[in-house]
Parts: structure tokens; sequence; C-alpha cells
């Protein structure tokens, strides 16, 4: 997928100007597909920031695995030590290069600013063959604009996680609305408990995932300009909630991933707790051994005012990047992988793919026995289904720097949207694409 | 530097007068002064030891312990476990790369240590073109962040296919504009012109001269750019996330490095693993002892 | 530029001469001076020259979408912008925060650890104390600590609820607060590097001549005048040195922000100039990549230099 020679009529033509590039590109592919023959393995280079931590499946077993099966496609991964924000700098010098790997696994939001800056190839042709491995949400994730660039690997939508026993010894249910919400923090804060906490570094993705979960839609089209609605009703909604929560000290101002957050969790403070699907895997880790080992569950999200709905908080995908030989090939090792439900669990992760997941051993003992695997997949069908990103959405981590005054009572919550707002029309227009106003 | 001279012995010859009308002090320091500055230092090391002694502790808790016990004492003994998330975290390679480190940082602190001494010798005791060019250029090397230069230079060894080997860790890392500045201050000091001249009267050639006169009289200069050198090796984890790939070639900062940027690091565990790393670092240190003196027992010039 | 690399250098001469100094009577040969300086050389070529080169010329570019639509095309274009990047930065004020915060931190923080160094080089190069090993260790072994296991114990140290310390001090002392995070940074930075620069001191008292101790000791000079009228003067070479290093270093002020800004979102992404720049390398900071980041970079270089030179040319009209 060398540069493409375009004609002004081209151009003209591409609102969806990736359309006529997705055309070249799957030219390029379908003749190099052909290529590789049983006698002639391809290589497929596959680049990760996955954990492969104690206990975990890693990815080479797994990879192990497939090359025994597959002698005709040879996977080779390597694990990224670094953040995801390094590795994208990594991944774009390397493509740049030439010799990038064929695939990399990358964060959803971030998604379209790499497809922006030509790192990802379009294989919405070769990926159509596993359409049926993933919902139309999941997939959707790893599509930007009508091209898909990848398969969908592992999901964040929020969830609500608290402890049973507390919330029994102190009379109350699992809220289900907002003003539930408030009327139960307002009872556990009597009792010096919280139900949730605030968390100004999680600004960002925690906030915007909560407003998807009342209904908003961030970034959406106008004919061929992006049109941006960071401050929309629903985040009106969650901006009250969490408003009123600071405003009567009825809630647990901590950073997320900031020790104060263990403490409280583990000195029994902190007794619910709004965060990713993907936080199951390691959040109640700490409380092992302790007598609140097993006490905590997992629930869907309060209803914002806009139905019971939740919204993506993380997870990734991994996309096939620019420059990959054998993109089919490519794809049916990724295809493989992340339906592969027991070695993605292993690695903490909620699978993407609509696959049924057996609730580790783990996750069933800190969780009392619950189905949390079933109960996340809930969360997922739950997803708001109309939350796409727009490329620069990694500069919104303007977000927490805002949230973080509002946690000083500096700021409101509201001003957290607006910063979102002038902070994404901004980003889009130094990134030089279109923006209705 | 014969300013420096100057200037050190002008307020002898003042300070001879006016000690003329005290008596004259013993040599030997009082008992007085000797409690004082053991006191002084040992508040001192306080300061900086406190913090390392915290980590010590700290590598033997675990993740709920440290948010929930006194920092300074042990709460359960977790140091088994934590050894062996340590190693089941970094797939057994631990150790491996540590080895991997201390080749990185040896190899570079000999290489780095001997081609800045060269040089700083160089600007120190020759007229040649171009002297004040590159001393200019090395200090305009000092200016820009070196983190912004990792990406372009990774961009060079890719050109010439040498990522991911030890060369595109050893290169960059024996390259020290600072241990060159080191060289040329310490050259000029404790460098004499009238050794050199002669030296060359007997005849010696200047690979000679400078093999078994000038890295004799600079060998404490060197002690501690090699020191320098080792260390920025061994903590340097941007340069090798750039270059390195291949789990068999990490050096262990940066396999650590990786643990911590996972969402729930076993906290632990990496202290435990940064102690373990910084132990063969005590040993150098103790073995390049002996060429460190004090000033007043080993003048670097035998008068 | 030339009066910092000056002073560096001043012309050699002899160190010591009882007669009135001389050029020397014969140049050993550009040649031999040129073939040791030559492995450095090629090495720094490679290593610095290539990649500053690089960063230079980029700064120059941006990025822009090949194409016109939602996502530009699907590819970017490196495009000739001229001096956009740097008028972008420089006219941010972003940027001049960031360079206050740190010029501010400069004037307060290296003096005192300099001085710290400088003081501990000399007790440790007395008769006054018996370990000196032990001390020399215990102060060098913070900058042994990788800089990544450093930010997670001061994290502990410094988080109210946490920290073993805290609890014995007053009430009101909180040290992650816009008035008091240079501070606690300051004390970072001072506890990582006092020991390294001690190092530097206590190898230029190494190099000091023997038969200037004796002379004065035989006039019965004390140990603390030997100090002070000796000692001082002769590591000011080494003094000028580490501190104009500690001026560029901090300048570049990065891993104490970075790890303090994670868990107090507030100082944003660009609290120092270099953190703006390596967030807008990474994408963080709009507009991002790597033509905006170098110039960013130099613009910082060029500011470090100027303030290099000014405190070398000021140190050089006091000798």
């Amino acid at each position: 997928m060398t540069p493409v020679t375009r004609t002004k009529r081209a151009a003209l033509l591409a609102t969806v100007g990736f359309l006529s590039l997705g055309l070249a590109s799957c030219g390029d592919s379908s003749t190099e597909a052909d290529a590789p023959s049983e006698s002639d393995p391809v290589t497929i280079t596959y680049t990760h920031r996955l954990p492969d931590g104690e206990g975990m499946t890693t990815v080479q077993e797994q990879v192990d695995e497939w090359n025994a099966a597959n002698p005709g496609i040879q996977v080779e991964p390597t694990k990224f030590d670094g953040e995801a924000a390094e590795m994208s700098v990594r991944l774009e010098t390397d493509i740049n290069a030439g010799n990038g790997p064929c695939l990399a696994q990358m964060g959803y939001a971030e998604v379209p600013e790499a497809y922006v800056k030509g790192l990802l190839a379009d294989v919405t042709e070769e990926a159509a063959a596993y359409e049926e491995d993933f919902s139309e949400g999941a997939r959707g994730l790893m599509q930007v604009g009508d091209a898909t660039v990848g398969l969908p690997q592992d999901i964040g939508p929020l969830v609500y996680y608290y402890n049973e026993t507390e919330f029994e010894n102190l009379g109350i249910e699992v809220p289900t609305n907002l003003d539930e919400f408030r009327a139960a923090a307002e009872t556990a804060a009597a009792d010096g408990k919280n139900i949730a906490a605030f968390m100004p570094d999680e600004g960002q993705y925690w906030l915007s995932a909560q407003a998807a979960a009342a209904g908003d839609t961030w970034f959406s089209t106008n004919g061929d300009a992006w049109v941006v609605n960071a401050n929309g009703d629903g985040a009106q909604n969650v901006a009250s909630l969490w408003q009123d929560l600071l405003d009567n000290d009825e809630v647990l101002v901590q950073q997320r991933w900031g020790d104060g957050f263990t403490q409280a969790l583990t000195d029994g403070t902190l007794i619910g707790h709004v965060g990713a699907a993907w936080e199951a895997g390691f959040l109640l880790d700490d409380l092992d051994g302790t007598e609140a080992e097993g006490q905590w569950r997992v629930a869907q999200l309060p209803d914002y005012g806009n139905g019971v709905m939740s919204g993506p908080d993380g997870g990734s995908g991994v996309a096939v990047m620019d420059g990959c030989e054998n993109p089919e090939a490519a794809l049916e090792f990724l295809d493989w992988l992340n339906t592969s439900g027991d070695f993605l669990a292993s690695q903490g992760l909620v699978p993407a793919a609509d696959i049924e997941v057996e609730t580790p051993e783990k996750m069933t003992r800190q969780f009392g026995g619950q189905d949390v695997m079933g109960e996340l997949a809930v969360a997922t069908e739950n997803l708001n289904p109309d939350f796409p990103y727009a490329p620069g959405f990694s500069s919104l981590v303007t977000m927490s720097e805002e949230a973080s005054n509002v946690a000083a009572g500096d700021a409101q919550v509201t001003d957290i949207f607006e910063t979102a707002q002038t902070t994404a029309v901004a980003t889009l227009e130094n990134l030089g694409l279109p923006v209705s106003e | 530097m014969s300013s420096i001279v100057e200037a050190a012995e002008k307020p002898i010859r003042r300070q001879i007068k006016s000690v003329e009308d005290q008596p004259p002090r013993s040599i030997a320091p009082s008992p007085v002064s000797r409690v004082v500055t053991t006191v002084v230092l040992t508040l001192v090391t306080l300061y900086f030891l406190l913090p390392v002694i915290w980590l010590i502790v700290a590598s033997t808790k675990s993740n709920s312990d440290l948010a929930s016990t006194f920092g300074f004492w042990f709460a359960d003994m977790n140091l088994g476990t934590n050894y062996e998330s340590l190693m089941s975290w970094t797939q057994g390679l631990f150790w491996r790369w540590v080895g991997n480190s201390l080749f990185y940082s040896l190899t570079a602190g000999v290489v780095g240590t001997l081609i800045s001494t060269m040089a700083g010798y160089a600007v120190a005791k020759f007229v040649f073109p171009g002297r004040r060019t590159m001393l200019a250029a090395t200090m305009a090397g000092l200016l820009m962040p070196i983190a912004l230069l990792t990406i372009p230079l990774y961009t060079v060894f890719n050109a010439v296919g040498a990522t991911n080997t030890v060369w595109s860790i050893i290169i960059p890392s024996c390259v020290s504009p600072f241990g060159v500045f080191l060289g040329v201050v310490y050259a000029q000091t404790s460098v004499p012109d009238e050794v050199l001249e002669a030296a060359r009267i007997d005849g010696a050639g200047e690979a000679r001269i400078f093999f078994t006169i000038v890295l004799r009289l600079l060998t404490p200069a060197m002690v501690t750019m090699f020191l320098f050198i080792f260390v920025a090796t061994w903590n340097n984890f941007l340069l090798p996330l750039m270059m390195i790939s291949s789990p068999e070639l990490k050096p262990v900062t940066l396999g650590l490095y990786g643990m911590i940027s996972y969402f729930a690091p076993d906290k632990g565990a990496v202290m435990l693993g940064a102690l373990l790393g910084v132990v063969p670092l005590v040993i150098l240190f103790f073995t390049l002892q002996r060429y460190w003196r004090s000033g007043l027992t080993a003048g670097a010039v035998k008068g | 530029m030339s009066s910092a690399t000056e002073v560096a250098s001043e012309p050699p001469t002899r160190a010591r001469s009882p007669e009135p100094r001389t050029r020397r009577r014969r140049n050993p040969g550009a040649r031999t001076g040129l073939l040791f300086m030559a492995p450095f050389a090629i090495l720094f070529i490679v290593v610095f020259v290539i990649p500053i080169v690089v960063a230079i010329r980029s700064a120059f570019f941006a990025q822009v979408p090949r194409n016109e639509g939602l996502f530009g095309g699907g590819g970017v274009v490196e495009q000739f912008v001229g001096l956009d990047n740097f008028i972008t930065a420089a006219s941010g004020t972003a940027f001049w925060r960031g360079m206050g915060r740190v010029v501010l931190y400069a004037g307060i923080q290296i003096p005192i650890m300099i001085g710290l160094a400088l003081v501990l080089a000399l007790l440790l190069d007395s008769f006054l104390v018996r370990r000196v090993g032990f001390f020399r260790l215990s102060y060098f072994l913070p900058y042994a600590i990788p800089g990544v296991i450093a930010a997670m114990m001061w994290l502990y140290l410094y988080t109210p609820s946490l920290s073993p310390f805290l609890p014995w001090l007053p009430d009101w002392v909180d040290l992650m607060t816009p008035g008091t995070i240079l501070f606690s940074m300051a004390n970072m930075t001072t506890w990582t590097y006092t020991g390294y620069n001690m190092l530097i001191f206590l190898a230029a008292l190494q190099a000091i001549p023997h038969d200037l101790y004796e002379a004065a000791r035989i006039d019965g000079a004390s140990g603390f005048k030997i100090a002070t009228r000796i000692k001082i003067p002769s590591v000011r070479g080494a003094a000028l040195l580490a501190v104009l290093l500690s001026i560029i270093g901090t300048i570049q002020l990065f891993n104490e922000p970075v790890i303090l800004e994670t868990v107090n979102p507030w100082m944003g992404k660009d609290y120092t100039p270099m953190m703006m720049a390596y967030n807008t390398m990474t994408g963080t900071i709009s507009p991002s990549g790597s033509g905006p980041a170098n110039a960013i970079s130099i613009l910082m270089a060029i500011i470090a230099g100027v303030l290099a030179v000014v405190y070398a040319s000021l140190q050089r009209r006091r000798d």
C-alpha cells in the first residue's frame, strides 16, 4: 500500500477518501496472498503489550500451539514493554521505515488516529470471513468509517463492582438509577463508607464511557466534516451525579492508579466502584486472604437516564499494519487468537468475540462464585452502539487534568466535558481534518 | 587552569601571614571536629539511605501490605512469593536480563571511559584543527534532550540493520559527551606537561605515553567516568525499549519497566527485582574503592 | 557556545611551573591529537550528530493528511512548514509557563545540591572520618536505583495516607499541591544526583598536586583553611562543569514531574518543556508529531545553551 496516485476527482469523491485507498490496498493484498504455499510458510510478526504475568497463559505459549498446528503460517510474537503511547511511536517509526510488524495491538480509541497516519491496512475484504465470530458492536470498534482494519480482542464496558456483604450490612441495594445511586452513596457515607470513587487520572476514558452509557454520541459526521458533541445531555447527567456526590462529600476522591485507591479498597472504606470490565481481572487481588475475600460482586451500571446501557472504557483490538504482506494469513491466525477465550481470560481480559467464556477459577473465588464472565457479557451487549472515536482522541487527556482541578475544588464536573469539547475540536483542526462547528 | 593554581597559591601566602600571630596548630584534627563531622555525615547518610531501606522493606511485602502497613517495618514476610512472582513475570529470564545488563554496562563503561579519556586528553594537551569545533559540538550534544534523539537514532540503526543487536545498546551508551568534558578538566589538572615532555625526551611514543603514564595519572577520574557510564547504561530503558525486541537481549531495567507499565503491577516483586539488580553495582563500587584515596594521602602526582 | 567551551578548555598550559609560563616549546603534533580524538569523534557523529541533524530537519516539517475526507485519506505526507512549529510552541503560554517553572527550580535546587555535594566531598576528602567508603557508597547509591523504581518509591513516600514520614510532620504539610510540588521534585533530584556530583568533586580533589598541601601544613594551616583556600579553588573547573550539567539537566527536567503527574493530573502533560516535547511526540499533546516535538526540544536546547553560556561567562569574569 505505497502512496496511491490520486486524481482531483478521486479526492472529490473521497468525502470518504479512505475508500479509494481501501480498494488499492485490496488489490495489492490479493496478489500477495497468492504467494504463500504449503512448502513455503509465511511468517506473521505480531507485536503486543499483553501482561504475560504470573499464572497466565503467555502469548508465546499460545502462539506455539498455533505454530505447531499450522506449519504454513508461522507467527512470531514480540512483547513491547512500554506504554501504549510509546508503542505507537515505535510502530510509526517502524512502518515508515518499511519494517513494521504485520499485526499490532491497539487501543480502540487510538485506531482512527493510526489510520489517519497511514499505519493501518484496510482488510475489509479479508475480514469479512470472520464476521460471525464477533458482534456488530464489537466489529465496529475495529472499523474506521467503512473500512475494517483488524479484529477486536478484549472489551471494557463499564460495570458496577460492589461489596455485597457491606451493602447488606448497610441495608442498601445495588442502585439501578442515578437517584438510587445518590441515596445509596448518602447512606454509605453516613457510615464512613464510599460506594464509588471519583478518579481524576481516569477522567478521559472513565467519564467519556459514562457519557456513552448515558446515551451520548461524541463524534458523528455531517457530510464530510466531523461533528463533536462532548457536552450533550448524557454528559450533563453524568456531571450532575458526580458533582452532587463531590459537593456532599459522599464519594472517595483518589487516583485510580495511585496507592490511595488500593489503601481505601483494602481498609474497607471503598465498597463500590464504577469500573471497566477488564478490571475484574485484578481489582480484588489485594483482598486475597483478607476477610473481604469473596464478598464482592459485579453488576450492570445504573440507568444514567437513557435506559440501561454501558459505555466503552478501554479495551483493545489487533490491527493489520500497513505493509503486511499476508493479511489473509494474518487474519486467519488473529481470528483464532481472539476467539481463544481461555487464553484471553487467563490474561485477565474480557474477550470481545461472541463466545462463551468460562469464568476463571481466580475470579470465581474472588467474586464469591458469581458467573463474572456472564455478567460482563451482558454489559458488552448493553454497550452504546453509537459511540465511535475520532482521530486525536488521545489528546483528550486534558479531561484528566481538568478532573484533577475538580477534585481540588477548583472546577466543576461540567468543565471537564467543556474541556473535552474544545480539545477535541482543536485537535481535529490541528490534524488538518474537517470539523463542522 | 593556571589561574586555578595561582588562586590556590595566593591565599596560602596570605595565610602564612595571618597564622604568624597564632600558635601553630596540630596537624591532626581535634576529636571534637571528628565527632561533629561523623554525626553530620551520618545524618546525611540517613537522608540518602532511609528511602533505600524503605525499598528493601517494601520488596518483602505484598501489594496490600504495602498500602496498609508501616513503611519502615516488615509485615508478613512475602519475600519468597515476590521472588517467584518476579521469576514468573519475567518468564524465568530475570537473571539472564541481569547478565545482559552487566554485559552492556561493563562494555559500554570500559569502551566509553577509554574513548572519553583519549578525547579529553587530546583536547587538553594537543593543538589540532577542529579542536574547538569538536568541543562546541560535544557541548551542543548535551543540550539536545536525549529522549527525543532516541527515535532518529533508531532510524539510523534501522537503516544499517543494527536494531535488536547488542551493538544498538552498546554503541550509543559508550558515547558520553560529559565524559569528554570530565576528561578535559582532569587531564588539565593532573597530567603535567613536564611529565609528557620528559617521556618524549626519553623517546617514548605517544601511544605508549598515553597507555602507561597518562592512564595511570587519570585513574581516579576514569573510575568516576566508568561508574557514570556504567550506571547510566544500566538505568536507561528508553533506548532498549526502542532498539530491542528479542526477550533474550533485554536488559533488566526494561524488563522491570514492562512489569510496571501493566495496570496492576506486583510492586513488591518489581522492587525486589530492582534491588537484586543493584547488588552487582554495589559489589562493583566496592571493587573500585581502592582507586580512590583521600587526596591528602595520595596526590595524583608524586612531588 | 564558544565561551562555555572555552572555560572548560582553557588553552593547555603547565599545571605547575615555577618559572614564568611559556608557550609550549613544541607542539607534539596535530596528528596525534586527532588520532586520540578520532574514536570518540566518529561515534559521536553516528550517535549524536546525525540524529540531531535529522531532528533539526524534521522541526521544519509537519504531517498533513494526504487527502481530504474524515480520515484524511488514510495517510499523511510530510510538508515543509518553515518556522510554523517553532512559532506554535513559542507563542503558546504552556511552553513559557513550563520554562518558568524549570528556571525557578534550577535557581533554587542547583545551588543547594552542588553546595551539599561539595561539602560532602570535602568532608570525605579530609582526615575527619573513618569508613569513607561506606559514606561514599551510601551517597551514591540513590543514583544507582533505576528511575522507574525510585518513582514508585517516592509516590509511596509522598502520598499522605501511606507515607511513613508525613504522620510525623504537621498536618498542613502536603507535598503534592501546586505550591509544594516543585519542592517535592527538588527533593527527588537532590536525593538522586547529590552523590553523583560529589563523585565529580572527589575526583577533582584527587587531582590536586600533593605538595600544595605540604606547604600549607608546615605553616600550620587547619583542615578547614586547606579546604577553603586550596581545595575549593582547585575544584572550580569541576564545579563549573557540574553546574553547567545541572542547568542543562534541569531545563530537560522530565522524570520527576512525569512520576508526580501520574497521581497529580492537574499538573498536565506539559508541566515542563521536556514533558511537553515528549508528549507532543507521542501524540498526547496537539499539534503532535516529531516535527512539533523537535521544534520544542530545539527551543529548549537554545535556552539551555544561553543559560549555560551566561553562567560560564559570569564565572569567568569572577575569576
